[in-house]
């Protein structure tokens, strides 16, 4: 087997081809690395610590989380009913909504912010639910997770549907003659089937949301210890000259959204989830 | 019993249009059909899968044509089976049971059993990925049968197998349908799997039920030219009938071909492969009635026979032993005759559903 190996020529020479991908993958890896190595040369250990001392970062880490988690969830509810009527049902218009629904992802960030701004400052259903109603979304701690979730939940509705559309109809057809209703078949054999598509599609609305800024600034304003998020202390901060301050908390977002990113590859390996 | 009366069923430009069909209690019962003729659309409106436009589907005397697919107690086995991938063999058997609502305790007695009539228990703690087409094709069945369901619906169930497992299989599908005394409709596109199986068959062609029958009615006796090419008749002659008294003369293109029986006009005549007899033509014979001069053409060795076509004025493709074909090869030189019997030629009264014309397809 060894000199099988030596003189194998499919293992020692590569084709120029096959140069051309890693020369391209090498280039970006390396332009990704070296950019968040010079951000860590430039922090210093002050910044990190502040990171964990200072209350406005702690709760613009906190706002950051709950309210990213809580668009997630909201998004979820959306996503699969949603996804799911868009792949299994055909009806006139579906095309239409289709695209309806990606129009928040091509949404210039600002454009979003502003819209739903105009939305409940301008007419007259958006005032209803914030005067009469008493919905505050406007620079309100809601306000972001409406917006987040403007903005985002596009990617799990897109995601629930691709999910869909690649498990076979005759899984659920076999379920109900095997006895279930309709929602036992999309509860016993379908979802369990989309559950890893579900899941990633969930860590990148997540992530979207998370990271949010423009829409932000716009809708829901950036006032410390209310509606700060880690997004906009890095804007804040680095506006009065704190760039330390600032990259320590990009640097902090960069790892929460490494730890993200491990857990999609997490899902994608593991198996279907059994529900 | 399972029937439908008027079963209409409207999918944009295909429909299946009006099918009635009965099949008997314990009838193992085959739709033939070549693809996109409605096969698969018949049996999931039977199961109820399907929402129909018209018709009614009966099981027994019951009319369940308003039932969910889970009351209507028919096992079904689609294509590639469809095992459940995210759950183990022993949970995809069990899955319907489950369901219902029975307890591990019975599950376990159950799913025993029926791997056991199956000969699969090595399988149950696989997962359906490692499982090869015969494995997936017992288990799907065992999910099915495992219900006790009054009719099985079997769609395509051996064609994604090799030759050697689609016998086996078949084999054991048959024992197993015999053993429990099991109602079934069984789908295909496949003669050879619909003759190792079938009490009765149905040709379906373009939505529509175009023949139904015994397996010999079917392959001797088939209603157009299009089921005859359908069930490889082989030689399909159209021509002009005379009739003189109870025998006809039909005039095909290069041939007169004598049958019993009155006919008139336009006719389409059918004459299995293996029902054509070739010999050496005697010195100074004369041809006698339904024997024409031929040659010997491409042949194939199809191991239990060798297929022939056969060159002169009335082309034709037999079917000969390897003895016979041997035994005429080796006499190469001399003339031949093909010989047709009376009694093995069928006459379909004007093409009902095709243009004419002369086939001498397999």
């Amino acid at each position: 087997m060894k000199e099988h190996r030596k003189t194998s020529p499919a293992r020692t020479r590569l084709s120029p081809f096959a140069w051309i991908g890693i020369l391209a993958t090498a280039l970006f890896v390396g332009f990704i690395v070296i950019l968040i190595t010079a951000d860590l040369f430039y922090i210093d250990r002050a910044a990190l610590l502040a990171l964990f001392t200072k209350p406005f970062i702690l709760h613009a880490l906190w706002m950051s989380l709950w309210t990213s988690v809580v668009t997630v969830l909201i998004a979820l509810l959306f996503a699969v009913p949603i996804g799911y009527t868009l792949s299994r049902y055909h009806f006139r218009g579906r095309a239409l909504i289709d695209t309806v629904i990606d129009l928040p992802i091509v949404f210039p960030p600002l454009v979003a912010g502003l819209t739903l701004l105009v939305f409940f400052s301008q007419t007259l259903l958006g005032r209803w639910i914030e005067q009469d109603l008493g919905i505050e979304f406007v620079f309100q701690p809601k306000g972001i997770v409406l917006c987040q979730f403007f903005v985002s939940a596009s990617f799990a509705i897109r995601s629930a549907k691709t999910v869909f559309d690649e498990i076979d109809k005759r899984y659920e057809k076999v379920a109900l003659t095997l006895g279930c209703t309709e929602w036992q078949s999309f509860r016993r054999v379908t979802l369990p089937l989309a559950s890893r598509g579900i899941i990633a599609g969930c860590i990148l609305t997540w992530a979207r949301a998370f990271g949010l800024f423009g829409p932000l600034m716009i809708f829901v304003g950036s006032f410390r210890g209310r509606t700060e998020v880690l997004s906009t202390t890095i804007f804040l901060e680095q506006s009065i000259g704190n760039i330390e301050l600032a990259l320590a908390v990009a640097l902090l977002m960069i790892a929460i959204a490494l730890v993200a990113l491990t857990a999609i590859r997490a899902v994608g390996r593991r198996g279907m989830v059994k529900l | 019993m399972i029937g439908a009366e008027g079963l209409t069923c409207r999918l944009g430009e295909f429909a299946l249009r009006a099918v009635d069909l009965t099949v008997d209690a314990a009838e193992h019962f085959v739709i033939l059909g070549p693809p996109g003729s409605g096969k698969t659309v018949l049996l999931e409106c039977l199961c109820g899968l399907r929402r129909i436009d018209a018709g009614r589907v009966l099981i027994g005397e019951e009319d369940v044509t308003a039932l969910e697919p889970r009351r209507r107690a028919m096992g079904y086995v689609p294509q590639d089976y469809a095992i459940l991938p995210h759950l183990s063999v022993e949970e995809n058997i069990g899955f319907g049971l489950r369901v219902r609502g029975a307890d591990r305790a019975e599950r376990t007695r159950k799913v025993a059993a029926m791997t056991d009539m199956l000969k699969i228990g090595r399988l149950l703690g696989r997962r359906p990925q490692g499982l090869s087409g015969g494995e997936k094709q017992r288990v799907a069945l065992a999910r099915a049968l495992i219900l006790s369901p009054r009719v099985l619906l079997l769609d395509e169930p051996v064609s994604a197998l090799d030759e050697a497992t689609r016998q086996e299989i078949c084999s054991e599908i048959s024992r197993i349908q015999k053993r429990l005394g099991l109602t079934t409709l069984h789908v295909s596109h496949n003669l050879e799997e619909a003759l190792s199986v079938a009490d009765r068959a149905g040709i379906l062609m373009n939505g529509e039920f175009k023949q139904i029958g015994t397996l010999d009615d079917l392959l001797r006796r088939p209603r157009t030219a299009d089921l005859a090419r359908f069930m490889r008749c082989g030689n399909i002659f159209d021509g002009q009938a005379e009739s003189d008294g109870s025998r006809s003369a039909i005039n095909v293109d290069s041939g007169r071909i004598i049958v019993n029986g009155t006919y008139r006009g336009a006719v389409s005549v059918v004459v299995r492969p293996e029902n054509i007899v070739v010999e050496e033509r005697r010195a100074e014979q004369s041809l006698g009635e339904n024997h024409f001069p031929v040659g010997l053409g491409r042949a194939s060795d199809l191991c239990n026979y060798v297929r022939v076509d056969l060159d002169g004025p009335l082309a034709m493709v037999a079917h000969l032993s390897p003895a016979a074909y041997g035994a005429l090869v080796r006499r190469a030189r001399r003339e031949l005759i093909a010989r047709l019997d009376c009694e093995q030629i069928h006459v379909i009264e004007e093409s009902r559903d095709s243009p004419p014309h002369r086939s001498r397809a397999d």
